[in-house]
């Protein structure tokens, strides 16, 4: 009820101009609240994703040149190309988008109301401004590539313009939902670095059409490259920056799409075989579940007592032995549903899954029903990481995530490719980012002890404490939970591991949710070694690879001392070797870690 | 209390000294130590620290032994005096150890353009920072520090896994090693990442 009121009196320009008032497609419904719009607001700090709908539609009577004359004049001054507007089908979109979140509160109303004539009004009026906004925000958004910067204005009465320089623009996502596939447009949206570290603004199009989104990009990410280029790793190549900026220029004069075929690569396309791969995914594998407890709380929720009254009569009025044959089936048919579940809402998200490269930059593309491609500068990628599981390591399969600095939303974002073969996967990586060759070195035998005491032990204190108290069940489930813990702590061990290649510094550890991550060497950016009591004893320690970028450290677990700070100063000498003790006073005891544990301690200085 | 460190470790130690081997890779400790004042500030950390805690024990000790809850068993009743014993027991080993321990450990040196630090005491931790890596140089002065006259650097770089702290610097010190490091890095800057 409340809802609607406040849309025929939100329409205030300054609350609509401050905040976006439109939410990302597919990003959950507008807030039923007082303020929808300012609700929103801290998903997209940056005005530059607001705009302007109901700000707009709330006066008509504004002032009108600001649409009509704006296009021509503007675009000469700034040179470069003519200023931009949205997809006209996004006048479509929005209010879509908008209703359907206000679709609970307005069926609420309709039905408490009593369909009454106010009530309807107030719905009709509702729908009536959304459209108007859709439209004058169509109107109203203008963006284009000037020269060296983006820019974005928009706003009817609080007009706001947005500028980006494009050196600083890091990506650009292009998504789209179904709904947005239907009517051939998507959401743009560009992710430029902040001045200030760490923080980030984007500017957002919703929505542009696809072909556009698309030019959109390659501009975007052409020119960036050109103006970087020479920074960038991409330099190498010969075309003159100079030529190459007119070469842009003149493409983008022609307002049609650059030739695809000069600079895209295209370093791997789904395979059909590997959506299966989507039945080692823990999570998609429990999607059934999932998927039968939403309908029950569905069900619950619309026919409440009713249901449950009618599931009761019916638990008692059948027969035992068929219910346990009942339940045994459905068990069994969840089971055996649960790889064909997980195969199919993997291949949803990761449909069509392709990595190109162009200018510079990697874009990774997928999704059937909403298509999502994440745009990563190469510049900063800092290495790669590689994930799996035992049930993917069984099949020898693999994910990949780059690591990447100053990127958000890592578990989405950083994905380059979807699970897939070890083999095919180190290929694509060699081909895209340049692989670690390396391999592993071993840690000590004590580290296997310590792998072994923390997976077995706590469960073996239990074991005796629940067998002095006398607790049976409790202490066959913690026994048997030691006795699971051997192989695990056995696993762990053998995954530890540190190397490098000249190149890039890798580090592995972890059994059940394995991860190896491969890191360059110029992206080390400090070394930490952390000993405790009980590692001294066995002159382990963990060392901390420390990076700009993913998660900012990788650790080796009880790595020997010794063999780690040889490492580390095999990778990075000159951070290294001022700190190490002279070699003419080590030739004494050149022995490894083990061999002086025993006046390991008070040598300590 | 094998684990001591000399006290005298001002140069490279002779021995089987820091952790390493395979011939070539030993860390020597860190030049610098910290200012003898750190003592004062870890010492009365603990004691604060310690004080409030042991003020809780003694209410619950009090409490159990003398509101009569039946719930608690007749032996816990009766000998619940020893829970705050104890307890200051272990805060005056504490104090006695940890401090001076502490200021054996906490070491630190800049050379070469790189930050090397040792911290901790019956844990520890080596720590390696290239100065044109460094984003912000922290220069921060608690109350009980300030009492001291000691101050702590706190030195970040782009990594989201933590900076590097040295704590207990002597305060002039500390402020001309945060200029001279911001000015460093300044000038030998890259991307910083």
């Amino acid at each position: 009820m409340g809802g609607h009121e406040d849309r025929t009196s939100g329409p205030e320009p300054d609350d609509a101009g401050e905040h976006g008032g439109w939410v990302a497609p597919g990003g959950g419904p507008v807030p039923s609240g007082p303020h929808p719009a300012a609700e929103d607001g801290p998903e997209e700090p940056a005005p530059v994703g607001a705009r302007a709908p109901e700000g707009a539609g709330g006066r008509p009577d504004a002032p009108r040149d600001w649409w009509g004359g704006e296009e021509p004049g503007g675009a000469r001054f700034l040179g470069a190309e003519p200023a931009r507007q949205l997809s006209p089908r996004s006048m479509v979109v929005g209010p879509i988008n908008q209703l359907r979140g206000l679709l609970l509160p307005i069926a609420a109303g309709l039905v408490l109301g009593g369909f009454n004539a106010w009530v309807l009004a107030a719905t009709g009026a509702t729908v009536v401004t959304l459209l108007v906004g859709g439209f004058v925000t169509w109107r109203t958004t203008r963006y284009e590539v000037a020269g060296d910067r983006l820019e974005i204005r928009r706003g009817l009465l609080r007009r706001s313009q947005r500028t980006i320089p494009l050196e600083r623009v890091r990506g650009v996502d292009v998504t789209s939902t179904l709904l947005h596939r239907m009517l051939g447009v998507a959401v743009v949206r560009i992710e430029a670095a902040a001045g200030s570290a760490g923080a980030s603004e984007d500017g957002k199009l919703d929505a542009v059409a696809a072909e556009e989104a698309d030019r959109l990009r390659r501009v975007l990410l052409h020119r960036r490259a050109v103006l970087t280029g020479h920074a960038a790793d991409t330099a190498g190549e010969t075309t003159p920056g100079a030529e190459e900026v007119a070469r842009g220029r003149a493409a983008e004069h022609d307002g049609g799409p650059r030739d695809p075929g000069d600079d895209t690569v295209t370093h791997f396309a789904m395979p059909r075989s590997w959506y299966l791969y989507g039945a080692l995914n823990l999570g998609y594998l429990l999607t059934p579940f999932a998927v039968l407890a939403t309908l029950f709380g569905m069900v619950q929720q619309t026919a409440g007592d009713l249901a449950a009254d009618y599931f009761v009569d019916w638990l008692t009025n059948s027969d035992g032995r068929f219910l346990l044959v009942a339940a045994a089936v459905f068990a069994g048919v969840l089971v055996l549903l649960m790889p064909v579940f997980a195969v199919v809402s993997y291949a949803l998200t990761h449909w069509g899954f392709t990595l190109q490269e162009r200018d510079g930059s990697l874009v990774a593309e997928r999704g059937l029903l909403t298509r999502r491609s994440v745009t990563l500068e190469k510049r900063r990628v800092r290495g790669y990481e590689l994930l799996d599981s035992p049930l993917e390591r069984v099949r020898g399969a693999v994910r990949l995530r780059a690591i990447v600095t100053g990127l958000g939303d890592t578990a989405n974002r950083a994905v380059l490719l979807p699970i897939g073969r070890r083999t095919v996967v180190d290929a694509v990586v060699d081909r895209a980012l340049g692989v670690y060759r390396g391999g592993l070195d071993r840690h000590p035998r004590a580290a296997l002890y310590r792998r072994l005491t923390r997976s077995v032990g706590p469960f073996a204190v239990a074991l005796v404490v629940f067998l002095i108290a006398d607790v049976a069940w409790l202490a066959w489930v913690s026994g048997a939970l030691a006795v699971l813990g051997i192989p695990l702590g056995a696993d762990r061990y053998r995954s530890l591991g540190h190397g490098y290649d000249g190149e890039r510094v890798s580090v592995r550890s972890g059994s059940l949710r394995r991860g190896q991550a491969m890191v360059e060497r110029s992206a080390v950016i400090g070394w930490a070694w952390r000993q405790t009591l009980f590692q001294r004893s066995s002159s382990l320690a963990d060392l901390q690879v420390t990076v700009g970028a993913g998660s900012g450290g990788y650790t080796a677990q009880d790595a020997s001392l010794a063999d780690s700070v040889a490492f580390a100063a095999r990778v990075t000498p000159e951070m290294v070797r001022p700190f190490l003790v002279d070699s003419g006073a080590t030739g004494t005891d050149g022995t490894e870690g083990h061999g002086n544990r025993g006046t390991r301690g008070p040598g300590h200085d | 209390m094998t684990n001591t460190p000399p006290h005298d470790a001002d140069t490279a130690p002779e021995g089987p000294p820091e952790p390493g081997g395979g011939g070539t890779a030993r860390l020597r400790p860190p030049l610098r130590r910290v200012s003898g004042r750190a003592i004062g500030v870890w010492t009365l950390r603990i004691l604060f620290g310690g004080v409030l805690t042991l003020l809780l024990f003694s209410a619950l000790a009090w409490a159990a032994s003398s509101l009569g809850w039946a719930w608690i068993p007749a032996w816990a009743r009766d000998n619940a005096w020893l829970l705050p014993v104890v307890y200051a027991v272990y805060v005056l080993l504490k104090v006695a150890v940890v401090p001076s321990w502490r200021y054996r450990v906490h070491r630190w040196e800049v050379s070469g353009d790189v930050i090397y630090t040792r911290a901790g005491w019956i844990s520890r931790s080596w720590q390696l920072v290239p100065v044109n890596r460094i984003q912000t140089v922290d220069h921060t002065q608690g109350w009980l520090e300030r009492v001291f006259d000691v101050a702590t650097l706190e030195v970040q770089t782009a990594s989201y896994a933590g900076s590097s702290t040295i704590e207990g610097l002597d305060t002039d010190e500390a402020r001309r090693l945060s200029e001279e490091l911001a000015v460093r890095a300044g000038t030998l800057r890259d991307d910083a990442t």
